[in-house]
């Protein structure tokens, strides 16, 4: 064995975590942000947090500058771990995993850490599948599908998504292109402030929405207008990322060059910039897509506790529906118009959980396509660069 | 065809300064390289006449039509100036032939051009590849061909071989200049690498912190270099400390026969030294001491040659460069020792005892102010 054996223990903590440390704090705050969003888990367990107070001012007293003063005070909140991820990002050393070197290891502790690599996907993915497989296949489930109404649904989810997508990269891409090329504080509070939705509960972004356009343009409440652009604004922030990184991706001696070469700025950026970028850009909209059209609080909520059969499932839904958790959607939506997530939400609210089951069953599926896609588009890239 | 002028520029970013007091005249049909450090202002006094950097202070000119001044200056695309940029910068979504065809306007002409500038190149079959598929060089040749298409009144080639392996280098470079002179392309070459600025540049203009520190030929640059670091930066120096003598030496006395008369870019000897060397014939850059001054002496190795009369020498190490070696000696009775080039095959060994003679006047140049030598 060499001398340093005994650095062999210390070697993860001393080399490698120093430097992944910045990630590592990153990720723990954005899932500190998700956590604090999301209010369904912390009611069920009877936490009294602040998106609970919201929701409990909001549909119970109907106390809406109540909801709104807390509404205010998350966004605060989220303000503060906002700035403190991005501080933390910043610090962010790339290196190059290719370079590791592969030690061998014995059966047990190859086995083990298959184990613990194979445990997000297997608790993620294959278990709320299974479950929801199950249940899809028991016969009364099946005769009970109304497939018109599960076209319906599908196909607003599709329409409303892509909408969202198209909306929010628009929205975003003007930005992304000023950050990307510039730096300097006017630009960087400018971008911080378009990762803001990021922080912002749906619920938040849902209420605003209603007393904007109820004070506003009163005849837009509840038309598929502001439910596409509050999703665009909640998931904005994805094609802000993704946007600014393909730009910022595009050399600006391959600007420079078009310029010399007589091009005009905004020629230049036709020619050169926009084709560039536009992988980077087309994966942005799709992760918005698929953002808006898992509704994801909702949809992990429901199809979780469908898959596990036997685990007091009865006792949860009840929980959840007696929460009458307002998500973005139900605040929103144009009377009559039912998506996926909604029609998902409301049978399980009405405890046809059978029912649910080709909702989310045709959802899982339909959130599947533009990952599909996304991963293809990604390979791609790659290749291209 | 037009005179470029810089007057008097200046630039800075922040509190640095990038550009100071920066005038030059590019003659039409001339290939100028720049030459300096990394860090030395080159790249900005580029983009500067590109016109892709504004610049705070002074003019920069193209004949008669004022191109930049401060907060004013002719959009990039409307100054007929080309820039070839470091690593070649094709545009990745482009085959060859859009990449070269990108500056010319569509039309049956475009093709006729793209063709031509191609073969011009030498990658007349590569027009339908795409960029990914091309090696360092065949892309800078891209990037040359596509800087050219547009006929653009002065080139900007911005260390344009900076990525590529030493000989592939050296034979595109003289392949580009070939190219230049053939087109009668105004050409400015930024590069750190001194061999290529010598070999290819009609006029060298050595740049050092943000400032112009001499304009001259090859050969003036290399024989007569304004300061010690200008010597020092185009080639290799011996420096020695010596005693300025007015009076020339007679020309068998100090070996130097051919290179006394001034003439040919030579300043020839304007007085004599005493140094580590022995008495030798010298010239003052830039300045006349006075009798009996303290002097900064600098010779480069390759004036130093081996002989039947000069300095005692002995042989105390050498490093082989192949062509030739930079053998260093110890010099009888003296503390500093000097380094000659000597051409191969016939190099000496370690010990060997020789007599050093200067063929060329020694260069001195005034003490570095406050400090004494030794």
């Amino acid at each position: 064995m060499s001398p340093g054996h005994k650095c062999d223990r210390l070697r993860w903590v001393d080399v490698t975590w120093p430097q992944v440390r910045p990630a590592a704090v990153a990720g723990a705050l954005l899932v500190f942000l998700y956590t604090l969003s999301d209010f369904g888990l912390v009611a069920m367990l009877r936490f009294e947090t602040l998106t609970w107070g919201i929701q409990q001012s909001f549909a119970a007293s109907f106390d809406r500058s109540q909801a709104a003063i807390l509404a205010l005070l998350l966004v605060v909140i989220a303000l503060v771990v906002v700035a403190a991820e991005r501080s933390a990002r910043g610090q962010v050393v790339t290196s190059r995993a290719k370079l590791a070197t592969r030690e061998p290891v014995g059966v047990i502790t190859r086995t083990l850490a298959l184990l613990i690599v194979l445990a997000p996907p297997l608790v993620g993915v294959v278990a709320p599948l299974a479950g929801l497989g199950a249940r899809l296949l028991e016969a009364q489930t099946l005769r009970e599908i109304d497939f018109s109404r599960l076209g319906l649904a599908t196909g607003a989810t599709i329409a409303v998504s892509a909408l969202a997508a198209l909306v929010a990269l628009v929205i975003a891409l003007p930005l992304a292109a000023l950050a990307a090329r510039y730096s300097g504080r006017g630009v960087g509070s400018l971008e911080t402030l378009g990762y803001l939705p990021h922080a912002l509960p749906g619920i938040v972004v849902g209420l605003s929405l209603v007393f904007f356009s109820l004070a506003v343009l009163p005849p837009l409440y509840q038309t598929t207008a502001v439910l596409v652009f509050a999703y665009a604004v909640l998931f904005m922030p994805k094609a802000l990322g993704t946007a600014r990184s393909s730009i910022e991706g595009v050399s600006p001696d391959l600007v420079n060059v078009a310029r010399t070469l007589g091009a005009r700025p905004f020629s230049a950026w036709a020619r050169v910039t926009l084709p560039l970028a536009l992988p980077g850009l087309g994966i942005g909209a799709l992760l918005v897509a698929i953002a808006t059209m898992k509704e994801l609080p909702a949809t992990a909520r429901v199809t979780l506790p469908l898959a596990l059969p036997g685990l007091g499932i009865g006792a949860l839904l009840v929980a959840i529906a007696t929460m009458k958790e307002l998500p973005a959607t139900l605040l929103l939506r144009p009377t009559g118009v039912n998506t996926l997530a909604t029609e998902l939400w409301s049978r399980t609210s009405a405890g046809e959980f059978a029912g649910a089951a080709p909702y989310a069953a045709i959802l899982v599926l339909v959130a599947a396509i533009p990952a599909m896609i996304l991963s293809g588009v990604r390979r791609t890239a790659k290749e291209e660069l | 065809m037009t005179t470029l002028g810089v007057h008097n520029v200046g630039l800075t970013y922040g509190s640095r300064t990038a550009l100071k007091d920066v005038s030059l005249e590019i003659p039409s049909g001339s290939l100028v390289a720049i030459l300096g450090p990394s860090g030395c202002g080159k790249t900005s006094l580029l983009m500067a006449i590109a016109g892709l950097l504004g610049i705070d202070e002074g003019v920069i000119t193209a004949g008669n039509r004022e191109l930049s001044r401060s907060g004013k200056r002719v959009p990039p695309e409307q100054r007929g100036i080309g820039w070839v940029p470091q690593e070649a910068s094709l545009f990745p979504h482009l085959s060859v032939r859009d990449n070269i065809g990108f500056g010319l306007r569509k039309g049956r002409r475009r093709n006729e051009r793209v063709e031509e500038l191609a073969a011009l190149v030498g990658l007349g079959g590569f027009l339908d590849r795409s960029p990914g598929q091309l090696s360092g060089g065949q892309a800078q040749r891209v990037a040359l061909a596509r800087a050219l298409a547009p006929s653009p009144d002065v080139l900007l080639l911005d260390e344009p071989y900076g990525a590529l392996d030493s000989v592939l280098r050296h034979t595109l470079a003289r392949d580009v200049a070939r190219i230049l002179r053939e087109e009668e392309t105004t050409a400015v070459l930024v590069t750190h690498d001194r061999e290529e600025a010598l070999d290819l540049a009609d006029v060298v203009v050595v740049m050092d912190g943000g400032r112009i520190v001499q304009v001259g030929t090859p050969v003036e640059v290399y024989e007569s270099p304004a300061t010690p670091w200008v010597a020092s930066f185009v080639g290799d120096t011996v420096e020695l400390a010596g005693v300025w003598r007015h009076g020339t030496l007679q020309c068998e006395q100090c070996g130097a026969a051919d290179f006394c008369e001034p003439g040919d870019n030579r300043p020839g000897c304007s007085g004599h030294v005493v140094c580590a060397l022995g008495e030798v014939a010298a010239t003052a850059q830039g300045y006349q001491p006075v009798d009996g001054e303290d002097v900064r002496v600098v010779v480069r190795p390759e004036w130093l040659a081996p002989g039947s009369s000069g300095i005692p020498a002995t042989v105390r190490g050498v490093s082989y460069a192949g062509h030739d070696a930079l053998v260093e000696f110890d010099m009888e009775g003296q503390k500093e020792r000097v380094r000659a080039r000597i051409a191969a095959p016939f190099l000496p060994s370690v010990g060997q005892a020789f007599q050093l003679t200067l063929r060329h006047p020694a260069l001195v140049f005034p003490l570095p102010s406050g400090v004494e030598l030794a």
